[in-house]
């Protein structure tokens, strides 16, 4: 019986010719509480392997034209038999990456590259927007690139967040730094979201073209070396980064530093950039040189992984708290966000 | 003629108990917009010897009860006898500085110092305001603090700018950093204001009240002795800086680098923090150590400067667009604000 009702969701599965994150997540989300419902158990983890894990560059969405159920229903997560009603298991973890907004010079359709250019007034609203979107997945730990934009991005998405901790940015530039910086509270320290700023998450060193026009660096180089430039993999421009070096340097950031913490059960989020992003996103999912360069990521919509016992698991766009969706997920993430419904009564 | 008139404005002078910038504004723009109407050439160094250059802490306002004039009369200034029409004089330069809003902590009650500790909300929207209040005064180079809640006040208030200048942030940290931001073109940089992040802009350093509640602080310590490093010139708490030493390495960092800017006649922005910006106005308007320990200024409001021959003159605190203040400032601030307004007709 549950595998008919299965084959059923799986035969309606159908595939857009784009990765687009947020009109994904939100029919999945229909479709698994819908399964929910029903009394069935599913298993997940089949769900995942037949949708997900595939190598193609497109993502398959559920077509579901269920009504929505009540938003309590816990997810069964059929590997997980304890009762434990911590917010989360130690094997598990959730990864949110969220690409800034709109630059300033993305408005004037400047190359920008590692140039530390702020948001535009939408670039902040997307920001803010992605927060509410994230309210009520936990967070323990940020990680952004040394760049404004993607530090804006973190820090005006946690303004939205529903758990009371409080984002700081972590200073190791120099002693002085760190000692001017130091907390003496250990009541205060534990309440504590540590933010960390890396150089490895930036965007793409874009060298000789950062700054120009991308209309005159077509006229001045031709229109396929730029195009060669911007969209192939290993080739760099003039001084700059290839999106294999940027993947290089963003991968091995992402596997020292953060993939330990994930592993640990700690929550992370990386506000960072269309390249680095990308690059992690191809080690998380596997995806070939070939598909990582048509990989689109929308700006402002975070995106969800849940990291289990060593696999990464991509689990679409969050949508805003009003929605069921974010339940789907996983049951300590429905267990997160009935405490915090509690917490606001 | 001209000074009866301008004793009889004079006369009206009230002084308030407190500096209060926005109540100030208001009232000093109509007033000098009914002097010029009338046809009176008013002598603006007058004027402001006789009301803002007082030593006391009290702030002279104007009582003007008058209706507004056009916005379009330009403000006459005696000392500019040519008719050059370049948007400013060599030897003036507009000085803007904003206290940033409220930080998480603040609304923790926490003590903060150089903790990097993010807006809320409400300081987020406190700095899109003062943005709003500074969108037609220039600005070149911005200088802030290396602590998060600075600069991005910053960023968000030139979000509001009017003008079509792009804000970036300098990177010196590395060779790398220095490198890898760098821009190719001439044109582009051309259209950059410069912003400096200086750690020497940062809150006074706290010491081992970093991260304490202030009630629990006072419960250790005892109230007075927290009300003596709180509210003292020159005792610092454990590990911490005294007032004294926050200006000490304040008001060198302008000497050396943002004064011969101002003197050069590039206009500034300083986004900051509570002492290190009444550090500052110790320094711009020679107040003692007994003046500057009662001076509070109110975050998310900025507050003008003229820098001329040499001398700072406080101009009160920028109102929004739709007011008239802004034009009594100086000749050379309404024939900005005039080209503004056609570029945006």
């Amino acid at each position: 019986m549950a595998a008919t009702a299965f084959h059923q969701a799986i035969g309606t599965l159908q595939s857009h010719g784009h990765l687009n994150y947020s009109a994904f997540h939100q029919e999945f989300g229909n479709a698994s509480m819908n399964l929910i419902s029903k009394g069935i158990k599913v298993d997940f983890g089949l769900l995942r392997r037949g949708s997900y894990c595939s190598r193609e560059r497109n993502l398959c969405a559920i077509k579901a034209s269920t009504s929505q159920t009540s938003v309590f229903d816990p997810v069964l997560s059929p590997s997980n038999n304890t009762t434990n009603d911590s917010p989360k298991k130690s094997n598990e973890a959730a990864l949110i990456l969220i690409r800034h907004g709109e630059s300033l010079w993305n408005e004037k359709n400047l190359f920008t590259g590692c140039v530390d250019v702020p948001l535009t007034k939408k670039g902040v609203e997307e920001a803010i927007e992605a927060g509410r979107r994230i309210a009520n997945i936990p967070v323990d730990m940020i990680y952004t690139s040394a760049l404004i934009r993607a530090q804006m991005t973190a820090m005006l998405a946690m303004t939205q967040h529903r758990r009371k901790k409080v984002p700081i940015i972590m200073h190791n530039e120099s002693e002085q730094a760190k000692a001017w910086s130091k907390i003496f509270s250990e009541e205060t320290k534990r309440q504590c979201i540590p933010v960390v700023t890396a150089w490895q998450l930036n965007e793409r060193m874009y060298g000789e073209l950062q700054g120009l026009n991308k209309q005159e660096t077509a006229d001045r180089y031709g229109k396929e070396q730029v195009h060669e430039w911007r969209r192939s993999y290993d080739i760099p421009p003039p001084n700059g980064e290839s999106l294999e070096m940027c993947a290089q340097r963003a991968v091995a950031y992402f596997k020292e530093h953060i993939e330990p913490q994930l592993l640990s059960g700690k929550n992370v989020m990386i506000a960072a950039h269309g390249n680095s992003l990308r690059s992690i996103i191809m080690y998380l999912d596997k995806l070939t040189s070939q598909e990582v360069i048509s990989l689109e990521l929308s700006t402002g919509i975070p995106m969800l992984y849940i990291l289990k016992e060593g696999k990464f698991m991509r689990r679409g766009s969050p949508v805003r708290p009003t929605e069921a969706g974010v339940y789907a997920y996983t049951k300590s993430l429905a267990v997160y966000r009935q405490k915090l419904d509690e917490m606001f009564q």
